[in-house]
């Protein structure tokens, strides 16, 4: 009894009280700031070494559905129009306005539609579905979970059974081995239901844009309500964005 | 027996290795296991022509890498099975069969590794089946109840008792060894990253280590200190998480909670280091993209030493609460023997006594001049695994804390040189869970001919299909976290 009161007390308060306003590492890589310059003639620097294709030119656009935040861009760029600032909140219901170029200064996603809000607005009881995952996202949807982020404060949780679910998280490329078990899933999950799609592999295939062994099918089939950047997508990024999407405080 | 031996991270010509004919390559590959030596790689070594083939072994006692070059007739591909007489073969040679037709003769149980609907004898592949009464089978998955990556797990059960569990994978499979081949640099290393995502720097610590050799580039000790570090980090994190997982496991909140708190310490001072919590963006060609500093390393300091002094008692109300040792120990039981036999590697094996450690045997980047300690237990069960995962904090605490202060100055990074033709390396690093290998064959444009990774998982889940014998079946989900196996890292 002892020994654990003192954990208790070891364990002090963890928990991140403000998570609107949360402050990541300085060298955090979140949303891009594309600077208002031209370009060096011809250059194809930042497009080049991209590793996920997800910067075209002539304006320089980020899609950052593609993007894995890795900032080898931001080196190649002669001109240093590229710059990663540390904002998180990356969240949008729009795969469109995740493509961003010089007139972006924030990304927040449109708030859900009253019924979502009626429905899931205190509530919300999300399946996940790794379908390709390589366990970065899956960890970090974990830690969305800990005695840090307490997800659950927000009435937002992680169920076992797509039965009890609102709704599924997908994480991974999609890949075929996994396309039937992910529709099954989807299936039995009871409407109104919701689809996010977690992570650059999700959104876009991300670093398996090529690969032969993926069947996305099932995303040009549903409405996607959430899309969540990065590789894997911070926690903050996360939380911050569902509350965003559910008008909450 | 004509073997050639390499060491770690060594560069090769391709043409070093005599190419056997198929009875002498059989017979070599046996002879070689009779010593003692142990299979890490059975692969082909062009993807595009798979007639020659390489075997690759650890021998751990004299720390060296064997290899035995193998050529078939492109009209028969058969071979004798060794996995009668020497089980660690048997995934191995389940592998080349699926991926490249190669033919196992009197294989004990060819089974699909990655592929689905697998065909086998012009039938269906059928799961393994016990009959009798009162023999029950059980499926669970692919989707599991928690947020983790996808496998089906069969049980064939008599009560609460399984008698057989097989486990069916590839439901992540991606096609990384085939992108490896077709990428550019800069999205190998983002591919090396995404191989998977809990073992980041492991992984990406060993393809950098190989495409070094490859290029001939020479890593910056600075360098090579910061990736050791943050190996080590990775280490601890994940540690800390199969802890807290296993506490979790058996009900126990609080430690479970109390890991979870102090490994989020950790990756955040991976998050000091390079931005992500898992230390991606850090590693490229020739060194490290990020630098300590002041700050920084004071971070690092900081965040072990609340850990070092939070952890004893953590560890101390774990393992001295009777309701918790109870499910523990002997649970999950995998013996000294039968680990060696089927070739379990890495934190498993050393739970269960053997002495595998590449730090140690095979020492790579600042391992070769920073002494380390590593630790066996005897047991086996979950308790050693639990265990031995707190022993191996501790130690790798005690590294971070004597490289991060005792650094030495210089560059951080060297440019890459040019990729060697007709050349082969092999390079293996001990990740969290034990030893990653990869393989790399350049051919004779100094493109990448073959790629091969082998994840500790790739042995080991085969040892927690062992360890669920005659265990009761609500123990799974413990068994399960205390070899704490990565999906991603078996499909590829």
């Amino acid at each position: 009894m002892n020994q654990s009161l003192k954990i208790r007390l070891l364990q002090g308060d963890p928990i991140i009280h403000d998570i609107r306003n949360a402050n990541v590492s300085e060298l955090f890589h979140g949303l891009p700031k594309i600077e208002d310059k031209e370009c060096l003639s011809g250059c194809t620097a930042c497009s080049n070494v991209c590793p996920t294709n997800a910067i075209t030119l002539n304006p320089v656009k980020i899609d950052l559905g593609k993007c894995v935040f890795c900032p080898l861009c931001e080196e190649a760029c002669p001109e240093k129009i590229i710059h990663f600032t540390t904002n998180y909140k990356l969240v949008s219901a729009d795969r469109k306005s995740l493509i961003i170029d010089k007139t972006t200064k924030q990304i927040s996603p449109e708030v859900a539609s009253e019924k979502i809000r009626k429905y899931f607005g205190k509530s919300l009881k999300l399946r996940q579905v790794s379908a390709g995952g390589c366990n970065g996202c899956e960890l970090e949807l974990n830690a969305c979970s800990n005695v840090n982020f307490d997800l659950g404060r927000y009435g937002i949780e992680f169920v076992a059974s797509p039965r009890h679910a609102d709704g599924i998280v997908i994480t991974g490329p999609l890949t075929k081995h996994m396309s039937l078990a992910n529709q099954i899933c989807y299936d039995a999950v009871p409407n109104p239901k919701v689809i996010i799609l977690f992570g650059a592999c999700a959104i876009s295939g991300g670093v398996f844009q090529n690969s032969t062994e993926t069947e996305r099918e099932f995303l040009s089939k549903n409405k996607i309500d959430l899309f969540v950047p990065g590789c894997p997508p911070h926690p903050l990024t996360f939380i911050n964005g569902l509350l965003d999407w559910l008008d909450r405080k | 027996m004509k073997y050639l031996e390499i060491q770690n991270n060594q560069l090769h010509n391709i043409d070093e290795i005599t190419f056997l004919v198929p009875d002498e390559f059989q017979e070599s590959v046996r002879n070689l296991m009779i010593t003692g030596s142990r299979m890490i790689a059975l692969t082909a070594i062009d993807r595009a022509d798979p007639k020659k083939i390489m075997a690759a072994f650890l021998n751990s006692v004299d720390s060296t890498i064997q290899i035995i070059g193998g050529e078939f007739a492109n009209s028969n591909l058969e071979f004798e099975s060794w996995a009668n007489e020497f089980p660690q073969t048997n995934y191995f040679e389940c592998e080349l069969a699926e991926q490249f037709g190669f033919v196992p003769q009197n294989h004990p149980w060819l089974r699909p590794v990655r592929k689905q609907n697998y065909i086998l004898n012009n039938k269906p592949y059928e799961f393994y089946k016990i009959n009798g009464d009162e023999i029950h089978e059980v499926a669970v998955g692919p989707i599991h109840a928690g947020v983790i990556e996808p496998g089906h797990f069969r049980f064939q059960c008599h009560g609460e008792l399984v008698y057989n569990l097989e486990i069916n994978l590839g439901y992540q499979h991606r096609g990384v060894e085939k992108l490896f081949l077709q990428s550019s640099d800069s999205q190998r290393i983002t591919l090396a990253e995404s191989i998977t995502g809990d073992t980041t720097i492991g992984h990406t610590f060993a393809h950098c280590s190989a495409v070094e050799s490859l290029t001939k580039t020479q890593v910056p000790l600075r360098a090579e200190i910061i990736r050791t570090v943050s190996l080590e980090l990775e280490r601890i994190a994940m540690h800390l998480s199969g802890l807290g997982g296993i506490a979790n496991d058996i009900g126990f909140a609080l430690p479970s909670a109390s890991y979870g708190r102090l490994r989020t310490l950790v990756i955040n001072s991976l998050a000091a280091l390079c931005g992500s919590r898992f230390g991606r963006g850090l590693m490229i060609y020739g060194g490290v993209r990020y630098d300590f500093n002041q700050p920084i390393v004071e971070k690092i300091l900081q965040n072990l030493l609340i850990i070092q002094k939070d952890i004893k008692e953590i560890n101390e109300y774990l393992f001295s609460t009777v309701g918790a040792l109870a499910r523990l120990e002997e649970t999950g039981n995998v013996s000294s023997e039968l680990a060696k036999q089927v070739g379990i590697v890495g934190l498993a094996a050393r739970a269960a006594g053997l002495d595998e450690d590449i730090r140690i045997h095979f020492p790579f980047s600042a391992y070769k001049f920073h002494g380390i300690s590593t630790f066996h237990l005897s047991t086996g069960d979950v308790f050693a695994r639990a265990r031995l995962r707190a022993l191996e904090i501790d130690e790798s605490i005690r590294i971070v804390l004597d490289l991060v202060q005792n650094i030495s100055t210089g560059e951080i990074k060297n440019n890459q040189g040019k990729f060697s033709d007709n050349s082969f390396t092999i390079s293996i690093t001990e990740g969290w869970r034990g030893e990653i290998v990869h393989i790399c064959f350049t051919n004779k444009n100094q493109n990448f001919s073959q790629y091969k990774i082998k994840d500790p998982s790739f042995n080991n889940w085969y040892g927690l299909s062992l360890a669920l014998r005659n265990t009761a079946i609500s123990d799974f989900p413990l068994c399960n976290k205390s070899f704490d196996l990565s999906y991603a890292g078996h499909d590829l």
